[in-house]
């Protein structure tokens, strides 16, 4: 018994002798590495490009007819960058309450009325969350040495949400007309005077998309090796259409894909990735299959500062692939009533509400949706989006009323079933989850449901996977877990019982 | 029975309308705007009331050409006053209102317009200089503003005047996009022109924009020298005519002109000068044997000259050659130039040695004093017969198989 004892007592002064001198190793290391830090050594030249797009909202010069001098491409483009710039410094200023960067892009005379502005906003806790989301300038006149310059900016869409002591008073989209006299002074096109001509309200018009879905039985689709890496280094067109061969020989017609904003390269769209979305198109427009394209996926910031940066992202999609035979419509966003409550609702729907706008605007032609997570949200904007989209994977005994709720709120809008599934999930993490079998029969009773409602459908998802990325659905073991399995086929290929139930036949 | 279907109408219809003010009647926030006027001038105060019949005081969004706020109300004898910040009453420009309430939107816009008083003339003058003749032009860009810095309304009317020798020229413009310009041609004679402006009883400063002479004309040139011997000691001067533009203009000084020679030798040498009242004066040397020039002088890209023809006479017609010391030491000289006097120093003389008609050595010294002496050195020119050749003032002598030892 003493012998136990003191061995025990050994092994822990021995252990805790061995963690101490780790502990004072990882010390000294981290101080050593610390002290080595430095500035970059090529910080010194100076060679990093130092403009990054904070503000691309859209902008389209009026043919030019100035009076005056005749304007070179170069300069117009000087005068747009300052300009755009000087409006945003303006957003900056009125969201803070703090003057920085005014100097730069306001004479002296004209930068007074924006400090004013401040002081009286600073003085009553009045913020601005604001921006701009269309100009349409005309360049009026350019003096002949080449220093002043007249604009008018017809149709301005402005967006702003003023708050008092931090509560949202007032949100308001206005279409503005202004005149500004812009001088070039130290380099700077600066402005000098601003007049708002014209001011209204504004609120676009909701158009019906000129197509419509009919006949969606669909499924989301990743590839098996890259789940959320879908356009990565090892995109392969061959996997893809394999898997499209599948899909279609399983009876569905559609497929859901996903366009991460990060991945994608954000304001400024990686032309490789917008490619191979577009193969990804070709090889589904080959098996004659039709694409539900996510248009934001792992995006959460919604701050009204960098809505043009993510309707200029929007803008490069949509407009690149509209005309695409393989589309059917735009999903707007996935699930984004999962960040009302860190980003706030109305932040998320205004931004919804202005991203659908955008959307519209560029393509007329096809239908457009927002993927909710759950049938409660799904009647949030349903009067501007054309189809209603929700996820589900509650129990399937509310299912029905859940349907019948929806079709009438949204006076029966067509209705799609987004997304939908079970994993088959049962081990260590889950040991009373559910088996293959129980994943066939919510697979069957969801197809007899569909059918019964004439639903429209896209289930989760084609395969089971190896590797969840933790942005997914987190870090912890029993969620990812329950995530790699659901789908149809299982890692090794086989198709699993409920493949049977996949569509409607 | 149509009498009855009549009356049931007008019935409905009184009924539907009783419920309709019933509605009105029942929304407590009644607000009305009080103020009747949409237009504005730029003060210091302007206000807005609206009637109220409660104690709800809804605040003013208020939003113009520079930014946005949001104002408290004062409730006075049941009329709701706003003063506006004068952030917003000094600038012109549309100005949008929304009463926020929970219940209705009232909103609304008004126009502030400027006090058509002129309080400065902002004015924008350029480029400063222009070249005479009537093509290239200086634009003036006026901006009338008001006491507030806002720029006058549209079709406001501004002289420019403007003054060259006694030309005075009076012109009149509306403003249009808030300014007027004008462009002011340049006269055919170069100078100064004077400018200002007017708006509304206002008067500019003085403004000037310098009319350059425009390019000039071809010119011809001339030449000064003390003698024409090639003595390579004096110096020739060369001068333009005074060069002028097609306008009669004398180019500005400073005007670059550069002098090309051709030599016999085909040789080209180049010298300069700036133009000072139009005369560009130009030096050289004069060669140190006898030679022809061809001179022509050109402002680069713009105008050229006639061409001048000189010729340099030679100033010694021999010299004589002695050796000394096993034939090593060679005496040129004495040199003479033409009045038999010692030529000044610097002469250039040249001493090739050739060795079974191939070259070995060329040497090069400098008169002084009359005569030019050279050593040739036993290390590198052993024993041994060699040909000389002498030159000097363009004179060459040789010397066929010399024996040194």
């Amino acid at each position: 018994m003493v012998n136990i004892n003191k061995n025990i007592l050994r092994s822990f002064l021995l252990l805790s002798y061995v963690a101490i001198l780790a502990l004072i190793i990882f010390g000294i290391s981290s101080l050593y590495s610390y002290l080595n830090l430095g500035a970059d050594r090529n910080t010194m030249l100076h060679t990093e490009i130092k403009k990054i797009d904070q503000y691309i909202p859209r902008l389209d010069w009026a043919p030019l007819s100035n009076e005056g001098r005749k304007i070179d491409e170069q300069t117009l483009s000087t005068i747009e960058n300052d300009y755009l710039d000087a409006w945003y410094v303006k957003h900056v200023a009125y969201k803070t309450n703090n003057t920085e960067g005014i100097d730069d892009y306001y004479t002296e005379n004209a930068r007074r009325n924006i400090i004013d502005f401040v002081a009286l906003n600073l003085s009553s806790t009045i913020t601005i969350d604001g921006t701009t989301l269309e100009h349409h300038p005309k360049l009026e006149f350019f003096s002949e040495d080449g220093q002043l310059a007249v604009i008018t900016d017809k149709d301005v869409i402005e967006y702003k949400r003023i708050y008092q002591n931090e509560k949202l008073v007032l949100e308001t989209k206005e279409r503005n007309t202004y005149k500004s006299i812009l001088l070039l002074e130290d380099g700077f096109w600066r402005i000098r005077h601003m007049i708002k001509e014209q001011s209204d309200d504004y609120e676009m018009n909701i158009v019906p998309s000129l197509h419509q879905i009919t006949t969606l039985q669909g499924i989301n689709y990743y590839p098996q090796a890259t789940p959320w890496d879908m356009f990565g280094d090892t995109f392969s067109k061959e996997i893809i259409s394999k898997d499209f061969e599948i899909i279609k020989n399983a009876g569905l017609n559609s497929v859901r894909v996903f366009v991460q904003y990060d991945d994608f390269g954000k304001a400024n769209i990686n032309e490789v990735k917008l490619e191979k979305l577009k193969q990804t198109l070709d090889s589904a427009e080959e098996h004659n299959l039709k694409v539900l394209v996510t248009l934001f996926d792992f995006y959460g910031d919604y701050s009204v500062l960098n809505w043009t940066l993510n309707m200029h992202h929007a803008e490069t999609i949509v407009s690149t692939l509209k005309d695409h035979k393989a589309i059917v419509a735009w999903d707007i966003k996935n699930e984004p009533n999962l960040d009302f409550e860190s980003r706030g609702k109305e932040n998320v729907i205004a931004w919804l509400d202005n991203m659908i706008d955008l959307v519209k605007s560029i393509d007329k032609k096809n239908p457009v949706t927002i993927g909710w997570s759950n049938t409660q949200s799904a009647t949030i904007l349903k009067d501007k989006v054309d189809f209603i989209s929700f996820h589900y994977y509650e129990d399937l005994e509310t299912l029905e009323t859940s349907i019948k709720t929806l079709k009438t709120e949204t006076l029966h809008k067509p209705l799609v079933m987004q997304e939908f599934g079970r994993s088959s999930y049962n081990g260590f993490w889950s040991p009373f989850g559910s088996s293959d079998e129980d994943q066939a029969d919510f697979h069957k009773k969801a197809q007899e449901i569909i059918a019964a409602n004439d639903l429209q459908f896209m289930s989760w998802t084609l395969y089971d996977f190896e590797n969840i990325p933790k942005e997914v659905v987190g870090r912890l073991p029993w969620r990812k877990n329950a995530q790699k399995q659901f789908g149809f086929i299982n890692n090794n290929g086989a198709k699993k019982a409920s493949f049977k139930y996949i569509s409607k036949q | 029975m149509k009498i009855k279907f009549t009356y049931l109408f007008i019935f409905g219809l009184l009924f539907i309308s009783a419920i309709n003010s019933f509605k009105k009647s029942d929304n407590i926030d009644n607000f009305q705007l009080l103020t009747t006027e949409t237009e504005f001038v730029a003060d210091t105060k302007i206000e807005l009331n609206f009637s109220s019949i409660n104690e709800k005081l809804p605040k003013l969004y208020l939003s113009n050409s520079y930014g946005t706020t949001i104002l408290k109300p004062n409730l006075l004898n049941g009329v709701l006053n706003f003063q506006l910040p004068e952030s917003i009453s000094k600038k012109t420009g549309i100005v949008t209102w929304k009463l926020l309430l929970d219940t209705v939107k009232l909103t609304g816009s008004f126009n502030i317009n400027p006090k058509q008083e002129v309080s400065t003339l902002e004015t924008y003058i350029g480029p400063p200089s222009i070249v005479a003749g009537g093509t290239d032009f200086s634009m003036i860009v006026i901006i009338p503003t008001d006491l507030f810095d806002n720029p006058l309304l549209d079709n406001t009317e501004v002289n420019v005047r403007h003054l060259f020798l006694k030309d005075l020229s009076n012109k009149a413009h509306f403003t249009k996009n808030r300014f007027a310009y004008q462009n002011i041609y340049s006269p055919a004679l170069s100078g100064r022109i004077l400018v200002s402006s007017e708006s509304l009883n206002k008067n500019s400063k003085e403004y000037d924009v310098n009319v350059l002479p425009a390019i000039p004309n071809d010119f011809t040139i001339s030449y000064k020298r003390n003698h024409a011997f090639a003595d390579g000691n004096q110096v020739t001067s060369f001068f333009t005519s005074t060069i002028k533009d097609q306008y009669g203009n004398i180019v500005s000084d400073g005007t670059y002109v550069e002098y090309f020679i051709r030599t016999d030798s085909n040789v080209i040498l180049k010298t300069s000068g700036t133009t000072i009242r139009g005369v560009a004066t130009a030096k050289m040397i004069h060669p140190d044997h006898e030679e022809n020039w061809i001179v022509k002088a050109f402002i680069e890209g713009m105008a050229e000259s006639n061409v001048l023809e000189l010729m340099y006479e030679p100033v010694i017609s021999d010299f004589e050659i002695s050796f000394s010391e096993n034939k090593r030491i060679i005496t040129i000289g004495p040199l003479k130039s033409f009045m038999s006097q010692l030529i000044p120093d610097g002469i250039e003389v040249k001493i090739s040695i050739y060795q079974n008609d191939s070259k070995m050595s060329t040497i090069t010294k400098s008169s002084f004093e009359g005569f030019a002496i050279f050593k040739l050195n036993a290390n590198t020119f052993p024993n041994d017969t060699y040909t000389l050749k002498i030159e000097a003032v363009g004179i060459e002598k040789t010397f066929r198989n010399l024996k040194l030892w």
